[in-house]
């Protein structure tokens, strides 16, 4: 029973070890690729100006393309997904060629359904306003749009390496929190351990 | 709201903002209160607490993001924080490196193997 027990606390041990060496192995990655960020944030800076990359530029209406999915598991442990939402020039683009679509489908139905009346046209032209609505969707969600339309290639550099950082910030989160439960796990144990020693000497 | 992920909010200086907004984390919500704080010479602890603590009490923000040397300041809120939903997590700054042997989590890991629990 009692070797049993110090099985598991072991296991334990070398699961919080194990553990605490991904988290400095991530760790490590996750500070160089901010100073990769940086150091590309600085080479704009050189080339655009100074005043050209700052808190002013920021968009005055912005909108997430990063969520993370939080649960929370067994024993109180967080997990998160990052989750990145589609590139807005890329939904654009397929917005612009689901117009066409439309119209075209639109203009057919005209002709076959000329004399079923008017009630039909009105129908037809919904369809239309719903997508120039989705098609004026604002540029603001392209955040290197805030600083220009022709951005230098290491905005872009700093914009890629920043969202590998907020990947692996959803990853580091993650194991901190199971680190977190397996300690007070296997301090729960220590105690439980401690207690029947105690006992063993009373008796 | 439904059905949507949570956000991650950042407190730190101007470049680990610009970094993580051009990343796509920023947000303006409704009443146009954005997910994250550009700390400057000028701002006060008391604003940076303030705006840690409406982060850890909004329920759309999953992580906080915060420069290790801003985290220094408002350490107590930090520790005082035991959820692990929004999950805080210190990152570096341009001055200040990453130092583990400051890092709350780490802090209370490293707990485990303090005196008092082998007693």
């Amino acid at each position: 029973m009692r070797a049993d027990q110090h099985l598991r606390l072991d296991e334990q041990l070398l699961l919080f070890m194990d553990q605490l060496e991904a988290l400095e192995e991530k760790r490590h990655k996750l500070n160089s690729l901010i100073e990769e960020g940086w150091f590309s944030i600085a080479k704009t800076r050189y080339s655009m100006g100074n005043k050209q990359v700052s808190a002013l530029q920021y968009a005055s209406e912005m909108e997430p393309l990063v969520h993370v999915e939080a649960s929370l598991l067994e024993g109180g442990t967080a997990e998160f997904k990052c989750e990145r939402r589609q590139n807005k020039t890329e939904e654009m683009k397929k917005n612009t060629v689901e117009d066409i679509g439309v119209n075209e489908t639109g203009l057919r139905r005209r002709i076959n359904t000329k004399q079923k009346g008017v009630k039909e046209e009105e129908e037809e032209t919904d369809p239309q306003v719903k997508t120039k609505a989705e098609s004026s969707t604002p540029e603001h969600r392209e955040p290197l749009k805030w600083f220009g339309i022709l951005v230098p290639q290491s905005l872009k550099q700093a914009q890629s390496a920043f969202k590998e950082v907020i990947t692996l910030s959803a990853e580091i989160a993650s194991l901190q929190s199971a680190i977190l439960a397996t300690r007070k796990e296997m301090q729960a144990q220590v105690k439980d351990k401690q207690e029947k020693t105690q006992t063993e000497i009373e008796e | 709201m439904a059905g949507r992920g949570k956000l991650i909010a950042v407190i730190g200086d101007e470049d680990t903002c610009t970094g993580f907004l051009l990343g796509g984390i920023g947000e303006l919500n409704k009443n146009r209160k954005p997910n994250f704080l550009v700390v400057e010479k000028d701002t006060s602890i008391t604003e940076i607490e303030e705006t840690f603590k409406s982060f850890l009490a909004r329920s759309d923000i999953g992580i906080i993001l915060i420069n290790q040397f801003i985290a220094e300041m408002i350490r107590h809120a930090i520790d005082a924080h035991m959820q692990s939903i929004p999950a805080v997590l210190e990152i570096p700054s341009k001055e200040h490196p990453y130092d583990a042997s400051k890092d709350s989590i780490l802090r209370r890991a490293k707990g485990m193997f303090s005196a008092e629990d082998f007693r």
